[in-house]
């Protein structure tokens, strides 16, 4: 089940074009108050899902820039 | 899942998150992200709320942040959005919160019965004092009462002490302690640019190629804006920091170079520079020509070392001709000869301000000040960087320093002096017009002449014309020159001693009445330091049992005396209030202050601030509203020109002899500010530098056959001490010299100083005397 | 619910950040429409406190430390006592080579790199900020042990080590970074108190896994100011 945060980058004043599409994918967003800049969190159930989802993310409208900072792999045995 | 699973995950969720928060920070620096985000994460150290305030301690102002914890400050780090200090702070801003908490504080009036201070309540206290200020005028007259207030005063305490004092009691018996260490910086501000406080601001620092320390010794004094100077240094390349003093310091081993002078030679030094400077065609002829004239004052001025002494310069205009004519006299092969400075090294300096090529920082606090021609110390260090055209301009900048964390923003702005009002002077029409008009008294109040500086209020003490002194947030008894005289005359009978402070001083044992202060972040205020920054902080603690700040202290006892219309204003709202009664002396481009509720947001605001911005350098219309025309405008003078003086050398009222062979110099170290009331209360301080000493140099202690540690005997014509000495240890005085810091009230130098003082800015000379110097 | 064994583990993406972080900064460096001369204030690259800059300087010892001898003396209790409060400037604790001085020279023959001195039997701390030279300003030495006059000042004590959302994860960073923000300056090498002493040394981005406690990693925010929050 992995958890990973990304740091978004939006175009000039498109911040919150980016956020809104980022939550229609179901990823919590956490904008910056003064940088167009997002913090992305993901949660999926499986590695499949999360693969799908980068691509989504990538191609996304608004997105300037995308960047992975961590990632976690909540492992069940 | 359970809700195991779940908290966990949305942990996990919470740091996947906090660690982007992280890697944007150092990504974007100054990234705000919104507070929830980290709630409910681990915790660091517990409910600690971060304040800002500006620090305590002296004028360099460095931001701090205040932890505070359930009601106590806990901890302290620097601001790191503080433009002054960008998170750094020296030994004493950490510690300084450790100074509220004292086992002795002051926390309830104490009142002499019998000989004895017995505790009492504050009313019965103000009541007191409020009877005895009016008994005292109703027999003595007004001006038989005084209040000697502080650099540390913040600036409505100030405001109050003015308005009470100036407009409505209409007595110009009003001084600060300021007067010891700031006043020949403000009259050679006035002199030679009719407008006091530096032009420039730290910023100056970060543009500036060669720094020029003035008998200054910053590592230990200035220590944030010298490590800024290191930093730069290490950044770029060919910064220069050259150190000039009369003994070796921490400043002189990191300096590039360090030149020594003999005790008052620098004024002739100054003037073999602009010597060299004109004799080498390195001035700025242009801007001679359109922005200087040239003026010649009295000379052979006198020390003030009798009761009621007085001066009065007139000014005379020069011609460069007479300049260069005057200047004669200060070849560098006649001034080296003088002041044991090489001719290479006055060639040296002279060069460092010549070459057009490099921006000069001057740096100067107590050497030039505290000096019998400490006006004209601070007219020639601004003649040099008039010559050669550098000032007010980002790194070119003869830079005034301060002591005290206000002694800018209460004393020199607010005009807590004799001669002062909030704007301008008494005994001028239109000033004292605007402040009537501004505090609705009627102008026949404000007496249009000054009565007694410093010195001279502390004379008429002793001599019975002044019978009632309120002393707040400082320490006389520690600190007058030839202190005894001044002691004895605060406790002779028939005087009576008002002291607001918040631990027991030398000066509370002379008080007839002890008022507990409540101190710094225990109420709220603004201080004003050295750059023209006003910094705002709030009340973050409860003052300590019946404490009261001393503005609040003043308006009580104001109120008793019938005042109670002048300052209608409650204890919660009575800062506030009074800032916007205050704003109204400084409107205007030339000295616009901020509005309240700016100084409340801002890490602190340059004035002049026009336009909501601040302003970093004055009389260049490049940076400043005010100034007109297409470059400099020195418009603080009617003629709109900087006045380069003509200031001679003049010996020094009293020098080493056969008695008394050696110079002795007080001052400061790194870890006690002023008279140690304060840091003497933090551990760390304390057990740093746990008492005063001697330092000498090594051949004269050998001689004397002392090494670091034995007991020597200091003797001047005014008393004598027992300390113990130091050699090859902090500082390293020249042969001959002895120096002794001022910090120890146990210790007290100042019986030994001598009350001998600048005649333009009546500031007495601390560092300069002549002891003896034995084996005790 | 069955006995899970939870485990983590971090995707190592540090070169890819920072390349892609120094790409990005440099691209909005070229977007943006301020003159070069702005740029070039010297202002605004003074003294940047605080800076995260520091936390990968001494990557280079990553390796030696792990191989270091165990063999340091320094405990948590002697370093927290050595300082009035959690997070004050700690006192100097040994005899000095000279007052004069700011002591950029003297303290950091040993202070900047560390090593052992068989003055003091001991290994020598390692400063985390180096660059600051007048040591002297915010560090000093006991010279007594006696008082003037007594405190009523409570210290701050230090918050609990080992502050972890869950067995095994990466303990938060109980403490402030200003100046401090070099991590194995003071976790790793054998003058680190055991205490607080990594076991990994070698993975340098410390903070990758490592993150501040909510407390002191917040910066004090104004609505506004003279330098924004962008200085």
């Amino acid at each position: 089940m992995p958890i990973k945060s990304y740091l978004a980058l939006a175009y000039e004043n498109q911040l919150e074009a980016l956020r809104s599409e980022l939550l229609d994918l179901g990823c919590e967003v956490i904008p910056s108050e003064n940088k167009d800049v997002l913090v992305v969190v993901t949660d999926v159930p499986s590695q499949a899902e999360d693969e799908v989802l980068l691509e989504r993310l990538q191609g996304l409208e608004h997105i300037r820039h995308l960047t992975l900072v961590s990632a976690f792999e909540d492992e069940k045995s | 899942m359970s809700t195991n699973t779940l908290d966990r995950r949305s942990f996990i969720k919470k740091m996947a998150a906090l660690s982007a928060m992280a890697a944007a920070a150092t990504m974007f620096p100054g990234i705000v992200f919104p507070n929830e985000q980290e709630r409910g994460l681990p915790q660091g150290d517990g409910n600690i709320a971060w304040k800002k305030s500006p620090c305590r301690f002296c004028g360099v102002g460095c931001g701090l942040l205040i932890g505070v914890q359930n009601g106590k400050a806990v901890a302290v780090k620097g601001d790191p959005a503080s433009s002054v200090n960008k998170g750094l702070c020296c030994v004493k801003g950490y510690h300084s919160v450790l100074a509220l908490y004292g086992k002795d504080r002051l926390t309830r009036p104490l009142i002499r019965r019998n000989g004895k201070l017995e505790p009492a309540s504050m009313k019965e206290a103000l009541d007191l004092v409020a009877s005895k200020m009016k008994d005292t005028i109703a027999k003595h007259g007004k001006d038989s009462v005084a209040i000697y207030g502080s650099g540390q005063w913040t600036i409505p305490d100030g405001y109050v002490a003015s308005k009470l004092m100036k407009g409505v009691i209409g007595t110009n018996n009003l001084e600060a302690n300021a007067r010891l260490c700031m006043s020949s910086a403000v009259t050679g501000f006035m002199t030679s640019f009719g407008m006091d406080e530096p032009m420039g601001c730290y910023e100056d620092i970060d543009h500036a190629g060669v720094f020029v320390t003035w008998g200054n010794n910053m590592a230990e004094m200035h220590p944030v804006l010298f490590s800024r100077m290191l930093d730069q240094r290490l950044r770029r390349k060919g910064v220069l920091i050259i150190d000039f003093a009369t003994r070796t310091t921490r400043s002189s081993t990191a300096s590039d170079r360090s030149i020594l002078f003999k005790p008052q030679t620098d004024l002739a030094v100054a003037n073999a520079i602009c010597h060299e400077i004109l004799k080498n065609n390195w001035h700025n002829r242009g801007f001679l020509q359109k922005h200087c004239v040239f003026k010649k004052g009295k000379t052979n001025i006198g020390y003030g070392l009798e009761d009621n002494f007085k001066f009065t310069d007139e000014p005379k205009d020069m011609t460069l001709a007479e300049f260069k004519a005057f200047l004669e006299d200060y070849t560098p092969e006649k001034v080296s000869k003088l002041s044991g400075v090489s001719v290479k090294d006055i060639k040296y300096l002279a060069s460092l301000y010549g070459d057009p090529n490099k921006k000069v920082m001057s740096l100067w606090c107590m050497g030039p000040n505290q000096h019998t021609r400490g006006t004209w110390m601070n007219n020639v260090i601004y003649n040099i960087h008039l010559l050669t055209g550098k000032i007010s301009t980002p790194g070119n900048s003869p830079f005034s320093l301060t002591g005290q964390p206000s002694a800018c923003g209460t004393v020199r702005e607010v005009g807590t002096l004799t001669h002062a009002l909030p704007y301008g002077t008494v005994d001028n029409e239109h000033a004292r017009e605007k402040a009537a008009k501004i505090w609705g008294v009627p102008v026949g109040n404000i007496s249009p002449k000054p009565t007694y500086h410093t010195v001279e209020m502390f004379r008429a003490l002793d001599r019975g014309d002044v019978k009632f002194i309120w002393i707040q947030t400082t320490n006389p008894m520690v600190t007058m020159p030839k202190l005894k005289r001044y002691r004895d005359g605060a406790k002779k009978e028939g005087r009576f001693v008002v002291v607001s402070d918040v631990y027991p001083t030398p000066t509370t044992d002379v008080a007839d009445v002890v008022l507990p202060a409540a101190m710094w972040i225990e109420r709220e205020g603004m201080f004003g330091n050295s750059e023209r920054r006003t910094q705002h902080f709030e009340k973050m603690l409860q003052p300590q049992g019946e404490a009261k700040s001393d503005a609040w202290q003043m308006i009580e006892v104001a109120r008793r005396m019938g005042y109670e219309k002048y300052f209608p204003w409650t204890e919660e709202n009575h800062v506030e209030k009074i800032w916007e009664e205050y704003y109204k002396f400084h409107e205007g481009d030339k000295h616009g202050i901020a509005p309240y509720e700016v100084l409340k947001k801002e890490p602190g605001v340059q004035w002049p601030y026009v336009n909501g911005k601040s302003t970093k350098w004055r009389y260049h219309v490049k940076y400043d509203p005010a100034a007109k025309g297409d470059s400099f405008d020195f418009y603080g003078k009617p003629d709109g020109k900087a006045w380069i003086w003509a200031r001679p050398y003049e010996a020094p009222p009293e020098s080493p002899d056969k008695e008394y062979p050696f110079w002795l110099n007080t001052g400061r170290v790194l870890e006690h500010w002023h008279t140690g009331s304060l840091t003497r209360r933090v551990s760390v301080l304390h057990q740093a530098v746990p008492h005063s000493y001697a330092e000498l140099h090594p051949t004269d202690a050998s001689r004397l056959g002392v090494k670091t540690g034995d007991k020597v005997k200091l003797t001047s014509r005014r008393g004598s001490l027992v300390l113990p000495a130091s050699v090859n240890e902090r500082g390293l005085p020249t042969p001959g010299q002895v120096f002794v810091p001022f910090f120890d009230e146990g210790l007290l130098i100042n019986e030994l100083t001598l009350d001998a003082f600048c005649p333009i800015s009546r500031q007495p000379d601390y560092k300069k005397c002549a002891v003896r110097v034995e084996k005790a | 619910m069955t006995n899970k064994k939870s485990s983590y583990f971090i995707i190592i993406i540090c070169g890819v950040l920072l390349s892609s972080a120094v790409f990005i900064f440099f691209a909005a460096l070229q977007e943006s429409k301020r003159p070069a001369e702005t740029l070039q204030q010297p202002g605004s690259e003074t003294m940047a406190l605080p800076t995260e800059a520091g936390v990968f300087r001494r990557w280079a010892m990553a390796l030696k430390y792990k191989d270091m001898p165990e063999g340091g003396s320094r405990n948590l209790a002697t370093y927290y006592a050595n300082r009035a409060y959690h997070g004050a400037p700690p006192l100097i604790p040994h005899p000095l080579v000279s007052e004069q001085g700011i002591g950029g020279r003297t303290c950091l023959q040993c202070h900047e790199n560390g090593g052992y001195t068989e003055q003091f039997s001991a290994f020598a701390p390692v400063t985390p900020h180096p660059e600051w030279l007048n040591c002297r300003q915010c560090h000093v030495p006991k010279k007594t042990e006696g008082l003037f006059a007594g405190s009523n000042f409570e210290k701050l004590q230090a918050p609990p080590l080992g502050q972890a959302a869950m067995p095994g994860s990466p303990p938060v960073i109980p403490h402030g970074l200003q100046n401090r923000e070099n991590c194995l300056s003071c976790h790793a090498g054998p003058a680190a108190p055991i205490a607080i002493k990594t076991t990994h040394p070698e993975r340098v981005n410390c903070r990758q896994c490592h993150v501040p406690a909510q407390q002191e990693a917040e910066v004090f925010e104004r609505p506004g100011g003279e330098l924004g929050s962008n200085w």
